[in-house]
């Protein structure tokens, strides 16, 4: 495993304590497998930044090193103006972090694992009972306040979590993959949460889902292999995939030989179930559609689809994204 | 006091789960139960030893009649010599002999003037029943001993003598009872702070400015205040079943609270090596069980090869088996178990210091 830190002025770039994060090659490997590489992100005071990417694209790693649970083999990172390497118990104290994995102390109350969590944040104990009572009521958990939370739902305990990171009224929060395995309702629930926090906040926000970055984020991240493939707003990444249309038809009776004879006609042919996904350049709808009906192909629907982020992904990665 | 509010959370995680707190609590109680039963209360077995007595003198022969034959775990049988005595153990018909050499009487009597005295009794005994024998061995140590120390020249104060020779066998494995069980409290204590870091809350918790000692702290106090608990009912079971203490309780309980601390202890830096149960489990076993046998818990480390017993003597629990014994048995003081006790701080001091040190380095990522 390779370890340098950067001293001041080795770093690649010019530090400006304004931002709230700001990374230089941060780095870290795990035997010979580089799992994030040479990270340079800067995220503004009040932002919500999304990292997306999928299952060990580094995610998870990033927000380790920025919250001082992982020393970088390279590189650092400031935390408003603190060094992750040098000075972490300064970073700790501004931060709140909810884990990937909702961690909980099971057998205490909701109102107990926010004022344990106060307590160590160094919130005096009256402040951490009252803000702990208004939290609770906030994340919408009043009415089970006093129970053991071994028995919330994933919804429940996700909520409880995210409540946990912000506590201390931390300044920077770290959210790990916050609706992971929820219901999309509860998952609503908790990006029109998340969402009341920006600008209020600055949040590092990692997912593998492209609409829940695409609906909070300012900007976006894409993450792949430890590196940063693309960044911008979301309007930004998806206009890197405007040049290309997509059109998609829902239909029956697309059999091979149809499918077939769709992708030799046209470049770019995705199947997925019962819906044939044609891009490219200047397609010409009529066409396409009358071409597929003469394969034999009943039709039941067709339109030209929106460039998404998903297809932003697609075109910078080369992968598809699956949740 | 951020370890205050880890420690409450710690021992209410505890508290609320009706099978740890069954667990902690039913575990003395079973561990007392059964060896109480065995031991303390219904027919105790008595070993038939033989005893040739050479010096032949008024304190040799009163050593016989009013310690050896008063103790009701030994059968005493007289031979009138040393091939006798052989032939008997060999055909089983006695478990060991004692010979008193000449010279013991005076030996005694120089005990009594307060002078330093040399006493040896020679015991031959039937190495192919180690338990039977350990158990010998340890009776006939402390009756001697017990016998030796009584400081009034000449005449014997008999019910003096009385009051020693009814040492139970309950009195002597009841101090390493109590001790193999805090030494349980290894596992435990690495259990508690293992399944934090296996289900993440750990990982949590390290990124709020909470200082290694902190979290060491506030996982021991908890734990601490289960041995506490552990320890009263030890003691409570253990006077139910036939233990006796002597000597002050509160030195008695001073003594296993110390053993406790250094259980715990290593705990700690077993759970701060250790990533996850399957790693801390067999590690704490690893050590709590050699430590078990090498400080003599189960079997009197006089039975053991010195080396061996240089080896437990190096680690808290011999001292804590040794300090206990002589407080509940024989009523010693806190100036006689003194160096115990420093032993046994010093130990609980070092070990803590250890988990705090290797905590830092493991939070470092």
């Amino acid at each position: 495993m390779w370890r340098h830190k950067l001293s001041e002025q080795e770093l690649n770039r010019e530090i400006d304590d304004s931002l709230a994060i700001q990374t230089f090659d941060l780095s870290r490997s795990f035997g010979p497998i580089r799992a994030v590489n040479d990270l340079n992100i800067d995220i503004s005071r009040g932002e919500l930044f999304a990292l997306l990417g999928p299952n060990g694209s580094g995610k998870t790693t990033t927000i380790n090193m920025l919250c001082c649970l992982l020393k970088p083999t390279r590189g650092t990172a400031h935390v408003l103006g603190f060094d992750i390497n040098r000075q972490s118990n300064s970073v700790k104290s501004l931060i709140g972090t909810s884990p990937q994995d909702t961690t909980l102390s099971e057998r205490l109350s909701p109102l107990e694992n926010l004022e344990l969590m106060a307590r160590l944040n160094n919130v005096a104990p009256d402040k951490a009972k009252k803000w702990s009572a208004g939290l609770v009521e906030v994340m919408g958990l009043g009415d089970r306040a006093k129970d053991q939370v071994g028995k919330f739902s994933g919804g429940m305990k996700r909520r409880l979590s995210i409540a946990m990171s912000l506590i201390s009224d931390p300044a920077v929060v770290f959210l790990d993959e916050p609706t992971l395995g929820l219901d999309p309702q509860a998952r609503r629930a908790l990006w029109d949460y998340i969402g009341n926090l920006k600008g209020e906040k600055t949040i590092l926000l990692t997912t593998h889902y492209m609409e829940e970055a695409d609906y909070l984020a300012d900007r976006v991240g894409i993450i792949d292999e430890g590196k940063i493939a693309a960044l911008g707003t979301s309007i930004d990444l998806k206009s890197m995939v405007i040049d290309k249309q997509i059109v998609v038809i829902n239909g029956w009776n697309i059999t091979i030989a149809a499918l077939g004879s769709i992708k030799s006609r046209y470049q770019d042919v995705k199947v997925n179930g019962g819906q044939v996904i044609i891009a490219g350049k200047n397609l010409d709808f009529k066409e396409i559609t009358d071409y597929v009906h003469s394969t034999g192909a009943i039709i039941r629907s067709a339109y030209f689809k929106e460039p998404s982020l998903e297809d932003a992904y697609l075109r910078i990665t080369g992968k598809e994204l699956k949740a | 006091m951020k370890f205050v509010s880890l420690a409450l959370r710690n021992f209410k995680e505890v508290y609320r789960d009706p099978l740890a707190l069954g667990f902690l609590l039913a575990f003395p109680l079973l561990f007392m139960l059964l060896f109480g039963a065995a031991m303390g209360g219904g027919s105790t077995p008595a070993y038939s030893v033989g005893v040739l007595d050479e010096d032949e003198t008024e304190l040799s022969s009163r050593f016989v009649t009013d310690v050896l034959e008063e103790i009701p775990t030994l059968k005493i049988a007289l031979f009138e010599n040393e091939v006798e005595a052989a032939n008997s153990l060999r055909d089983s018909n006695i478990r060991a002999f004692i010979k008193i050499p000449s010279g013991f009487g005076d030996e005694v009597a120089k005990s009594y003037q307060q002078q330093d005295p040399d006493i040896v009794l020679h015991v031959t005994y039937d190495e192919s029943d180690f338990v039977v024998s350990s158990q010998i061995l340890s009776t006939v140590n402390t009756a001697v001993r017990s016998f030796a120390q009584i400081h009034i020249p000449v005449t014997i104060n008999t019910s003096h003598i009385n009051v020693e020779t009814q040492v139970t066998q309950m009195d002597f494995v009841a101090p390493g009872i109590i001790i193999f069980g805090l030494l349980i409290m290894v596992p435990t204590a690495a259990r508690i702070m293992v399944k934090d870091k296996e289900k993440g809350y750990m990982a949590r918790m390290l990124t709020t400015p909470t200082r290694p000692w902190e979290f060491i702290t506030g996982y021991s106090l908890a734990l601490l205040v289960i041995a506490i608990v552990q320890i009263i009912i030890f003691i409570i079971l253990g006077v139910a079943f036939g233990m006796s203490i002597v000597g002050n309780i509160f030195l008695a309980f001073l003594i296993f609270f110390l053993t406790a601390l250094c259980s715990i202890g290593i705990g700690m830096v077993v759970a701060a090596l250790s990533k996850t149960e399957n790693q801390a489990e067999p590690l704490c076993w690893l050590i709590a069980m050699p430590l078990a046998v090498l400080s003599g818990v189960w079997f009197s480390q006089e039975m053991m090869p010195e080396y061996i017993q240089f080896i437990g003597n190096l680690f808290p629990f011999a001292h804590s088996v040794s300090a206990a014994r002589l407080v509940i048995i024989r009523g010693a003081d806190f100036s006689a178990v003194l160096d115990s006790i420093i032993f046994l701080a010093g130990w609980a001091a070092a070990v803590f210091t250890l988990g705090i040190v290797l905590f830092r380095q493991k939070m470092k990522g």
